[in-house]
Order: C-alpha cells, then sequence, then structure tokens
C-alpha cells in the first residue's frame, strides 16, 4: 500500500527530529555536557525512520549505534528526553544514567542495547524466537552494520532464524566501512545481501538515502515475517557524514575516506532529498516542512534544558540495578 | 524417603517447572536426546515447540535464551559441557549479566544457563573444565553447583524462577549419583549453605564432587578428628556467614573445589574468611583445587584434580595431626 500524505510527513517528521537529536549529543561534546563518546548517524536517518516507520508497538527493534540509534528509537515511539538525558550522565536518562548511550523502552519493543557489535544476531535471535512462540504476530527488526556482518554470532543466528522460520527482519546499514576498515578488505563479496542465499532467504538492496525505498523494502519483508513465511534480508547502501566517532576514546582524528566521496554523498543528504521529493510532488507545502523543521528544534532544546536540569544519579541505587528480586 | 539420581532430580524439577509455568522452556544442542540424561524425555512431554534443538550454534543457544528472557519467557539453555560457556563469552559474561544493570534494572533476565561442569570423565582439556570462578567473577550472574540429588532439584526450581540470570552447574560425576528426594514438592533457597556433616575440629567447605569427597574423607578420619562439611551450594549469592560461623567454631578452614586454584573459588572465600573472622583462624587455611595447569586426559588427569587424598593432607595440615591410615 502506498504511503498517505501523512504518513510521508511522518517520515520527514522523524527524519528532522532524528537529525536535530544527534546534533545536540555533537555539540554536547563540545559543551562537556555529554559524558560518554558518540557515533553520529548524520546521513544515515533515513534507514533507522525508513525501517522503523509504522511497526507496530510490541514489534522489536535492534537499533543500530549510528546516532545511537535515535533515528529508530524516535520512529519506534520512544522517548527523546531520555535519550538526551542518558547522553548528559542523568538519573533521568532511558537507562537511569547507568549506561551513558543505552536506551531502552520495553513499552515500545526497545528491549536495550549492547556495544559489543555483533551482539544484535544472537538477541534479535531469542526475540524472534520468543515472537513465534507469542503467536501475535509481532516481528523483529534487527539493524546492523557492514563491519557487524564480519562477526560470526550473523553466521550461528541468521542460520537459526532461517531453519526456524522466526519472524526475523535483518537490514544491514552499510556505509562501506567499520570504522577505519574499508568494506572492500574486510568482506569477500560486494553486497551484504548476498548473504542472503546461503541462509535460504529473500533480500533486497536499497538507496539508503532514500527513506520511501528502505521503507518500502523493509515493509516486505516485515508482511512476509507476520505471515510466518520466515526472514528477509534488506541492505541499505548509506553513508556517514561526520566521523566514526567522537568525544573519548577515539583521539586519533583518522580520516580515510577521500574527501570527493564524502563530499558526493552529502549531496545525497536524505533529509534534503526528501523535502525535495515532498515540494515537488506537492505532498507537503513549503510552510509545513518549516514547521515540522521549527518544532525539532524546539523539542531538541527543550529536551537539552530537561537533561541540564535533571540529577546525576546517586550512587546508592548501584546494588539495586544488579539483580532483580 | 525414595533415592533417585541427580540427573533424574533435575529432570523432575524440570518437569515440574514446565507443568507449573508455560514461560519455562528448553533450548540447546541435543536437548531432546538430552546428552547427560537430564533433558530426555522432556519432549515427549511438552513438544518440540519447548524442547528447542539448535543447531551447532552457542552463541544461537545463549542469545535465544537472552533475547526470549527479556520479553518475559523463563528459558532454560543447556550448553552441554561448562567449557562450551567460553563459546558464547559475550552473550553470557557481557550480556546477561549486565543487561539489568545497564538499562537502569527496566528489564529482567529470568534465565537459567545450565552446564556440565567437571573432570574425572578422562574427557581432556575441552571438556573437563569448572568454571565457577569466571561466574562467581561476574557480577550480574548467580551460580549454582548443587552435590546431591536433593539439591539438584531443589535448586533447579529455584534457578527457573528466579528474575535474573542463574548459571547452573551440574557435575558429571554427580550424574548417577543416588540420594533421597522427597515425593513432595519442594525448593532449595539461593544463598543458604547446608552444613552436610557436622564437626568441631575443623570447617571443610567444597563444592559439587569435592562435596562428596570431603564427606568420604571426613567418614575415614572420624575417629581422629571432628570434620564439619558445608557446602554453600550457591556461590553468588555466597552465605559467608555460615562459613564464618563454621570457622569460628573450628579454628580451622580448608576449602576444597574443582576450579583452577590461581584466582578460584577457594581464594576468594578463604580471602573473605580472613576479612571477618581472621582471629578466629588457628593455623592458615589451605586451598584443595585444580593444579595451575590445563586439565589433561587420559590416566594423568587425576594429577591435574583434587583428589579426596589432597582433602586429607589439608586437613592434617591445618589440625597438625598425622591422619594417614
Ligand atoms: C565486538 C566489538 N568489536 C569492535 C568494536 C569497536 N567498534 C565499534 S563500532 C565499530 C565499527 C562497526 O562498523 P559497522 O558495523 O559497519 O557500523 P558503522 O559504525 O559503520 O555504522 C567498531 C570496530 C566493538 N564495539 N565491539
Ligand atoms: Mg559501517
Amino acid at each position: 500500500m502506498p504511503l498517505t500524505s501523512s504518513q510521508m510527513k511522518t517520515l520527514y517528521a522523524n527524519m528532522v527530529r532524528a537529525r536535530r537529536f544527534d546534533e545536540k549529543i555533537v555539540q554536547g561534546i563540545a559543551d562537556g555536557k555529554t559524558v560518554s563518546f558518540f557515533h553520529s548517524g548524520l546521513g544515515e536517518e533515513a534507514v533507522g525512520v525508513g525501517g522503523c516507520a509504522f511497526l507496530r508497538p510490541d514489534d522489536y527493534v535492534w537499533f543500530h549505534h549510528r546516532g545511537h540509534g535515535i533515528a529508530h528509537i524516535l520512529s519506534k515511539g520512544g522517548s527523546p528526553q531520555g535519550f538526551v538525558a542518558e547522553h548528559f550522565g542523568k538519573a533521568t536518562g532511558a537507562c537511569n544514567g547507568m549506561a551513558g548511550f543505552h536506551y531502552v523502552d520495553p513499552e515500545h519493543g526497545l528491549l536495550g542495547f549492547s556495544g559489543t557489535i555483533g551482539s544484535a544476531f544472537p538477541v534479535s535471535l531469542g526475540w524472534g524466537v520468543a515472537a513465534k512462540m507469542g503467536n501475535r504476530g509481532q516481528v523483529v527488526v534487527c539493524f546492523f552494520g557492514d563491519g557487524a556482518s564480519n562477526r560470526g554470532t550473523l553466521h550461528e543466528a541468521m542460520n537459526m532464524a532461517s531453519v526456524m522460520k522466526l519472524p526475523i527482519v535483518w537490514v544491514c546499514e552499510n556505509n562501506l566501512y567499520a570504522q577505519f576498515m574499508p568494506l572492500k578488505d574486510a568482506f569477500a563479496s560486494e553486497d551484504i545481501a548476498s548473504l542472503a542465499i546461503p541462509y535460504g532467504m529473500p533480500s533486497k538492496i536499497v538507496d539508503g538515502q532514500d527513506v520511501v525505498a528502505v521503507h518500502e523494502a523493509v515493509q516486505w519483508a516485515v508482511e512476509r515475517a507476520r505471515a510466518g513465511e520466515g526472514p528477509s534480508l534488506v541492505e541499505c547502501k548509506t553513508y556517514r557524514f561526520r566521523a566514526h566517532s567522537e568525544g573519548a576514546p577515539d583521539v586519533s582524528h583518522f580520516e580515510l575516506r577521500p574527501p570527493d566521496e564524502v563530499e558526493a554523498w552529502k549531496k545525497r543528504d536524505p533529509l534534503l532529498l526528501f523535502r525535495e521529493r515532498l515540494l515537488q510532488e506537492e505532498i507537503a507545502t513549503v510552510g509545513e516542512l518549516d514547521r515540522i523543521d521549527a518544532d525539532a528544534a524546539e523539542e531538541a532544546d527543550a529536551a537539552e534544558r530537561f537533561a541540564i536540569e535533571s540529577p546525576q544519579p546517586d550512587p546508592s541505587v548501584l546494588q539495586e540495578m544488579l539483580y532483580a528480586r | 524417603m525414595r533415592e533417585i539420581p541427580y540427573r533424574i532430580a533435575m529432570q523432575e524439577a524440570l518437569i515440574e517447572e514446565m507443568s507449573r509455568d508455560e514461560k519455562v522452556f528448553v533450548v540447546g544442542e541435543d536437548v531432546q536426546a538430552g546428552t547427560f540424561g537430564v533433558t530426555s524425555t522432556l519432549v515427549q512431554r511438552f513438544g518440540p515447540g519447548r524442547v528447542i534443538d539448535t543447531p551447532l550454534s552457542e552463541t544461537a543457544v545463549a542469545g535465544t535464551a537472552l533475547g526470549a528472557a527479556m520479553t518475559g519467557y523463563r528459558p532454560v539453555a543447556d550448553f552441554m559441557f561448562a567449557d562450551f560457556i567460553f563459546i558464547a563469552g559475550n552473550e553470557v559474561l557481557v550480556n546477561a549479566a549486565k543487561w539489568r544493570f545497564a538499562h537502569g534494572g527496566k528489564v529482567n533476565l529470568p534465565l537459567v544457563y545450565m552446564a556440565a561442569m567437571g573432570g574425572g570423565a578422562r574427557n581432556g582439556p575441552e571438556h573437563s573444565m569448572s568454571p565457577e570462578s569466571l561466574i562467581m567473577h561476574t557480577p550480574g550472574l548467580k551460580l549454582a553447583v548443587p552435590s546431591t540429588p536433593y539439591d539438584a532439584k531443589g535448586l533447579l526450581k529455584t534457578a527457573i524462577r528466579d528474575n535474573n540470570p542463574v548459571v547452573f552447574f551440574y557435575h558429571k560425576r554427580l550424574l548417577g549419583l543416588r540420594g533421597p528426594v522427597p515425593d513432595e514438592e519442594y525448593t532449595v533457597p539461593f544463598g543458604v549453605a547446608d552444613v552436610k556433616r557436622e564437626g568441631t575440629d575443623v570447617t571443610v567447605v567444597a563444592t559439587a564432587l569435592q562435596v562428596q569427597h570431603a564427606l568420604r574423607v571426613a567418614e575415614e578420619v572420624k575417629e581422629r578428628v571432628s570434620v564439619e562439611v558445608i557446602d554453600p551450594r550457591t556461590l553468588e549469592p555466597l552465605d559467608i556467614d555460615a562459613i564464618v560461623r563454621s570457622v569460628e567454631k573450628t579454628g580451622r578452614l580448608v576449602v576444597a573445589d574443582e576450579d583452577t586454584e590461581r584466582c578460584g573459588v577457594a581464594a576468594e572465600i578463604i580471602t573473605q574468611v580472613m576479612e571477618r573472622a581472621f582471629d578466629a583462624l588457628d593455623a592458615p587455611p589451605k586451598r584443595v583445587c585444580a593444579a595451575n595447569l590445563p586439565i589433561p586426559g587420559g590416566f594423568i588427569e587425576a594429577s591435574v584434580l583434587p583428589q579426596p587424598a589432597g582433602i586429607l593432607a589439608a586437613i592434617e595440615a591445618v589440625t597438625g595431626r598425622a591422619l594417614k591410615v
């Protein structure tokens, strides 16, 4: 089913919001407010937004670490206040300030995150087993990078998910690099999507800068999964506009990507491309889009104020965080 | 009271808990057949949907439990051999252990990771480990190490009902050990040590197979020295109070444990006793552990693993009495 104009505007709004919040965390590093490191997702917003828009609240999402998942989180209904406050180390953070950069919101199918790359696969597998057992049509959407695809956990989880026909959508955010490792030196085939063949599932490769294309491909896979047809793989070709990470611990400031490559991709900014399209197809007016932009900026400022005003966690809570009663 | 083998006591615990709570399921390699006769027969009762055989994929086994537990299931994942936990180290030691803590206490992981520990079967270096200290060292995990059929059943039931990740090591050389197990339902609480034999001259703290060794030695030397045998039953939580009470009575301490001596369980227990009750000790405590070597296969295995003779020698050393018959 084609997207309605109101759905198209939601996609735009979520991309703008993701960008404003990402910029807040980047700025927070310069200002000394962001207490941990950050892996900016600027330039890759279309993947998380297109892939998570219009999922059910009870669908499970493993978000990608680009933007620390902000595009996915916002699209899945998560609170941006908890996101910013967590990055500022505050007790009101999504994880009560215990992780610094994780996010959790069980009500919206966001059950958490792990910073060890490749954790995505076994955990998503477990969500898939649970979704299948629960038999309520829930699906799992697991986002991962091209670098993560080098982990052996991918093999174990993709293989078992296919054997068990689990309702999982594997979405690769292929931005051509894993930190300082180019994909061509780390992966023996051209496309991550080629992995679909050995694991016996269908796949699609899409332009990751086109939010509608991402949405349609993921939606196709989601429908297959809901219908009990098993997992699929969607590869989104995308690019990050900023460095691999900023803030401690990477102080090398190394950049191996050729400047003209970076510039060429920046011309394919998913936000600008989509804005142009909405205007060209007369889905929205300049006034409407400017309003969305202004709202997003205001929302980000409010979340930042909330985070700044929030208290730090009290060490007295540490013990009770560890074990449940 | 009827007497049943340790492995059947565990099987009864699984049957009772799976009948009591439909959220409980078993997952692992060959759990339907049951490599050690623990999970055997369950599939006939509960079907392959709740007794899930997986491909040979330890991170997938661990991840299935991890992910499903977050969604409210109570999985029991079996790794076959305790040594294989290392393969899923990221899932068990990093993700399962830290998840609740890192997410501000908002997600519980009610899961059990079971595995067979211990040597004595001459299975060589990758099938003989007792990596208790590794688990005990890792905040966020609980650890049960039963030494009798009664404890095996009662502790496993408690493990399944616990809202945290519990590692449950059953000892290969105890699987066929018969012992009294009541017909009526019962559970064994975590963090409550059991005095397996009362005595007045020396405290022997032992886990798993070493409890049986200690009891045999205590019986042999009972005319010359009165040995108290204490089984902590769970190492996290650890009932250090019970151990300290016993040492305050006997003034002498031996700790027998099958894990490698260096940085091991015995080292931890002795340190805690020294910190709490140094003045109660009449002699330096002694450790009886596996030597600081890999566990070899074949006949030479016995030279590395702790033996009853080692417990006897340690009792002689701390009491200053010659006991050899
Ligand atoms: C197991 C593990 N290995 C290495 C790292 C360090 N690291 C974090 S992100 C990253 C690159 C990941 O690349 P990719 O999956 O392509 O995602 P991208 O950062 O490009 O979005 C690396 C090497 C890690 N966090 N965990
Ligand atoms: Mg990458």
